[in-house]
């Protein structure tokens, strides 16, 4: 199933960021979500996440754990890369003291490895890259065995040869975990070699769902306009 | 002329006073949340001997110089100040009781507090604004941990128990500056100073004075990791949930220091 949104609204202050958004991202799918900065692209993965309240709508999701790997990786600066990505199975009530030492020594060799960067457990997120600290945290996102993986713009700030290694591991995770995926980004690029369908909003509304393919096919005013970065068309920056 | 009442300073100084109140209201009632579920968070202990100790050593060890030097320095000034006067005439005795009284009960205690807030207790708020703005603590939810019991438990144990500790230290070292600072001032015998010094202190000034830190530590540990909890909008807000956490703390040490004067002594 994945995760399916239904007529979701969330405002803040009075402002209506997301107004009626229904979308749908079947197991083993990436659906990449797009828009100019405030248009609610982050609300929506907060939401689904649990981080934010809805005001109005459904989000069902197939169970299981949902991870999210955010726009700044948002690593625990003061826990080495072992102890980063063996939080959850560490700290997490239910799992708390299910593992001994040698088990998590395996599981966070495994995740490591998938993400290309072994041997890294007892280096601090400050002695990597940008590109190296996004992928362990690809790593802890996953180490519950997610059903779901949010990526908050997980190429942002990367140069463009990081930002295609990223690109790879976002499809190389959704084929290991068969998660259903949703990856907000701006660029083109990590939509073309990532999704499988394509969301835009604008002003809250969505206005544009197809394929990558459509959606640089179309000659709709808002895509022609984002896939052209032009200022003339109907969206305006605030 | 018709007057736009919104464009007048007695409506802007009421809405700014407006603001500040719900302001107030907002960070007591998110203490008192923060508060209840670190106490529900109790039940299950989630966190380690480790963690425990690893914030002891900072809550004790990190502010133990500092706070030593500021009781220290203060009971010798008291002692300068009081003991040539009362020696000159005739309370000579009573001075180390004086001194070791004001410590136990009143200046150790709330001069360690003082230098608690300012060294941990800023530390403890940046620490976690930090966390907070660069979605730290968000990234701890998503994974499933109750970020008010992974961060406030160590800590908040850690300082409530620590405090005491520092608080004794502190006003032995201040009765012992005392006595140095007296001898030097008046000529003071030390004999005489530690003869008043016990002749003064009872247990129940002991045990006060032990109680007293405990929940100095409990609160200023909870106010600096609450404000910390409450940051928003980047470096600016670290900076304003620090400050906010100074404030309260030092508000609060004092108002719960008047409660246990108006209990314990009066």
């Amino acid at each position: 199933m994945g995760i399916e949104v239904k007529n979701l609204v969330k405002s803040f202050d009075k402002k209506v960021i997301l107004d009626d958004i229904s979308f749908k991202v079947d197991d083993g799918k990436i659906l990449s979500i797009i828009g100019f900065s405030g248009s609610g692209k982050s609300t929506v993965l907060k939401l689904i996440s649990g981080l934010l309240e809805k005001d109005s709508g459904e989000i069902n999701t197939s169970g299981g754990d949902i991870a999210m790997v955010f726009q700044y990786s948002a690593l625990f600066d003061s826990l080495n890369v072992f102890d980063n990505i063996s939080f959850a199975l560490q700290e997490r009530k239910d799992l708390r003291g299910k593992y001994t030492r040698a088990e998590l020594e395996k599981i966070v060799a495994e995740k490591l490895e998938l993400v290309g960067l072994s041997g890294i457990e007892d280096k601090f997120p400050s002695e990597l890259s940008g590109g190296m600290q996004k992928r362990v945290s690809f790593a802890r996102a996953i180490v519950t065995e997610p059903k779901i993986i949010l990526y908050d713009e997980p190429t942002a700030g990367l140069d463009p040869i990081s930002s295609t290694l990223i690109e790879d591991y976002i499809v190389r995770l959704k084929n290991e975990t068969n998660a259903a995926s949703i990856v907000v980004t701006h660029q083109m690029s990590t939509i073309n070699r990532t999704a499988d369908s394509v969301l835009m909003l604008y002003n809250g509304h969505a206005v544009f769902e197809g394929s990558p393919e459509d959606l640089c096919r179309e000659e709709t005013p808002y895509t022609k306009q984002f896939v052209n970065a032009s200022l003339e068309g109907p969206m305006k920056m605030n | 002329m018709k007057i736009y009442y919104k464009a007048t300073y007695t409506y802007k100084i009421f809405r700014m006073f407006q603001a500040e109140f719900a302001s107030f209201v907002s960070t007591l009632g998110n203490i008192a949340l923060f508060g209840l579920d670190f106490l529900r968070g109790l039940k299950s202990f989630p966190t380690t001997f480790r963690e425990i100790m690893a914030q002891s050593s900072r809550f004790g060890v990190s502010s133990l110089p500092i706070t030593l030097s500021i009781v220290g320095m203060t009971s010798i000034i008291i002692a300068m100040q009081i003991a040539g006067e009362m020696v000159k005439q005739g309370a000579g005795n009573y001075v180390g009781m004086l001194v070791a009284i004001l410590m136990v009960r009143e200046e150790g205690v709330i001069m360690a507090g003082f230098a608690i807030i300012s060294m941990i207790g800023s530390s403890l708020a940046s620490e976690i604004a930090t966390m907070k703005v660069t979605e730290q603590i968000d990234a701890i939810r998503v994974l499933k941990v109750n970020p008010v019991h992974y961060l406030f438990t160590p800590r908040i144990i850690a300082g409530t128990l620590m405090m005491p500790l520092v608080v004794v230290v502190a006003s032995v070292f201040g009765v012992l500056g005392g006595a140095v600072a007296s001898n030097l001032a008046s000529g003071l015998t030390y004999k005489a100073y530690f003869d008043s010094v016990w002749f003064g202190l009872n247990m129940h000034d002991l045990n006060v004075c032990i109680l007293k830190s405990l929940s100095f530590g409990f609160v200023i540990t909870l106010i600096s990791c609450s404000c910390g909890m409450e940051a928003k909008d980047g470096a600016k807000g670290v900076g304003i949930a620090t400050t906010k956490a100074v404030v309260w703390s030092f508000v609060a040490i004092v108002i719960l220091d008047l409660i246990f004067a108006a209990m314990f002594f009066y």
